[in-house]
């Protein structure tokens, strides 16, 4: 039994445009490699190769470096990741007959959608 | 006695932001008018006269006109000189010099801009185009003083909300705790306390590295896990939320996007991280009832405020000092000045619709900083806690807004995401 809220809150959507992993990275994400990449070095073996950070200069590079070297350190961040922006549905009450009977448009999570 | 709300308090939930400016985010609320009169007086926001110079000399004014994604695609300074330089209008150094926030279209003209694109650092939100941030500030508690740490970037302003301190960085680079200064996480530990740091996924992963994650693996969990921990009432005591810092490839081909608002993401998706963050506490009526939630940001990001930020108080210093070939100005900084207004909301069910606390406005105000975060923390659930800076401990208690009251169910609002 999904629980009724009097004050509800409609928020927006972002649009589809708004993703773009061949973004340049910012100053922070730059940074953030570099720090993950003084990880790599301390951890890597006598004679292993490190990565070459100077290649990574879109978001989509630096999400699969921080990936790898998140679940090295983190293993655990990795656990069901389709879950991470789920909440408890909210629902207003007092729906009219009409509404209840139009067909409900699928809801877009915080940080998620379908492939365009 | 203390108030119910906090004698009822068993989690503490810290969601940091990145790089927005409190009059960018919540400066329009005071030009919201109501029957002819403002509707929220108390805020220390816009009058719509503020100003600031750009480099052909012509005044700029504030201007409702900021964009959800696009305009900020320079990322605006905010580097320690360019902060320097926005807050006191000229890169001169001088101690006879007087902060006047007149810099920052100067700063943002130096970043490959044309004079009107340099104007776009002055633009702030009309209300309504930010639902969700309005809505919290409106209905719970605002801070109109709540300044970033530091005048300066990311990591040494969140290191600020993790240790009290930032080691004397003034910086972006990468710093080792060799202090005996425990983060807030390792306090709460050593006490029998619970405390976590969730970031939104490996792919987007912490800014807390070298010292934390490498460290201690174990107090961090995955944003999944903070609703699978709100869902299961087994939250920490203490919860510090990362958002998503990247754009990158979801789950079953599915993209995420960065909710972390840093200049150029986009903002709608911050306003769904912090309402989705809200929602999951705010739907189970246990949590609810026994949760404070901080939304809070890190610095500006180069972005106009109006409010000159204040000197620290010498009585309680940070003690440490940033080397004049540190700071990028040529000038030694002694962590005695605090930087930009950042917006800072705090909610919890025991706060009163409409609460301001007031700022440098204020005669009585209190100025808030990002050592409150671990000074508060520390204070209210370990009670003491000797190893810290002086400017910490004398930080201020950011749940002062909880009173006895405890508003009914219907009184709080949800969002519809």
């Amino acid at each position: 039994m999904k629980k009724k809220y009097k004050l509800m809150q409609k928020v927006p959507k972002s649009p589809k445009s708004a993703y773009n992993h061949g973004r340049f990275i910012s100053s922070l994400i730059e940074h953030q490699i570099k720090h993950f990449h003084e990880v790599e070095k301390s951890l890597a073996k006598p004679g292993e190769p490190l990565t070459d950070i100077s290649k990574i200069k879109t978001e989509l590079h630096a999400s699969k470096y921080l990936q790898k070297m998140t679940a090295r350190l983190h293993p655990q961040g990795a656990e069901r990741p389709q879950k991470a922006a789920k909440t408890k549905k909210a629902v207003k009450p007092k729906r009219s007959r009409s509404a209840a009977k139009r067909k409900p448009r699928a809801k877009a999570k915080s940080g998620r959608r379908k492939k365009e | 006695m203390p108030p119910a709300g906090l004698d009822n308090l068993k989690h503490i939930v810290v969601l940091m932001m990145e790089n927005r400016s409190f009059d960018h985010m919540l400066g329009g609320l005071s030009l919201v008018m109501e029957k002819g009169k403002q509707k929220y007086p108390k805020i220390n926001g816009l009058t719509g006269n503020e100003s600031n110079p750009d480099l052909n000399g012509t005044i700029v004014k504030v201007q409702p006109n900021a964009k959800f994604q696009g305009q900020l695609d320079h990322d605006p300074d905010h580097h320690f000189p360019g902060v320097d330089l926005q807050i006191f209008g000229t890169s001169q150094q001088g101690a006879d010099r007087a902060a006047n926030m007149q810099g920052f279209i100067k700063s943002y003209a130096t970043q490959d801009t044309s004079i009107e694109q340099s104007h776009a650092i002055m633009a702030y939100f009309p209300p309504e185009n930010l639902p969700v941030l309005t809505r919290l500030a409106t209905e719970y508690a605002v801070f109109n003083g709540w300044f970033s740490s530091i005048p300066g970037p990311t990591i040494c302003n969140r290191a600020f909300a993790h240790y009290g301190t930032s080691y004397g960085n003034v910086d972006m680079n990468l710093f080792f705790v060799q202090d005996p200064i425990a983060s807030i996480y390792d306090r709460m530990i050593q006490g029998g306390r619970t405390a976590k740091i969730y970031y939104y996924d490996q792919q987007s992963s912490t800014m807390e590295i070298v010292n934390l994650l490498k460290r201690q693996p174990q107090i961090f969990g995955s944003y999944s896990q903070f609703i699978a921990d709100c869902n299961g009432n087994t939250l920490p005591d203490y919860c510090f939320i990362e958002p998503c810092y990247n754009d990158h490839p979801g789950p079953g081909g599915g993209q995420i996007l960065a909710s972390d608002q840093h200049p150029d993401h986009n903002v709608k998706e911050g306003e769904r991280l912090i309402a989705n963050t809200y929602n999951a506490i705010r739907t189970n009526q246990e949590l609810w009832e026994t949760t404070a939630m901080l939304v809070v940001y890190d610095e500006h990001g180069g972005i106009y405020d109006h409010v000159v930020p204040p000197k620290c108080d010498p009585n309680f210093p940070d003690g440490r000092s940033a080397a004049a070939d540190k700071t990028g100005t040529g000038v030694a900084f002694n962590f005695d000045r605090l930087g930009v207004r950042v917006p800072a909301i705090l909610i919890s069910p025991y706060i009163p619709r409409g609460t301001v606390i007031p700022g440098t406005e204020d005669p009585n105000g209190v100025i808030y900083e990002h050592a409150c975060i671990p000074g508060t923390v520390t204070n209210f659930f370990l009670k003491n806690f000797e190893n810290r800076t002086a400017r910490e401990k004398n930080s201020k208690n950011f749940l002062t807004p909880l009173t006895d009251t405890l508003r009914p169910d219907d009184d709080c609002w949800v969002f519809d995401l």
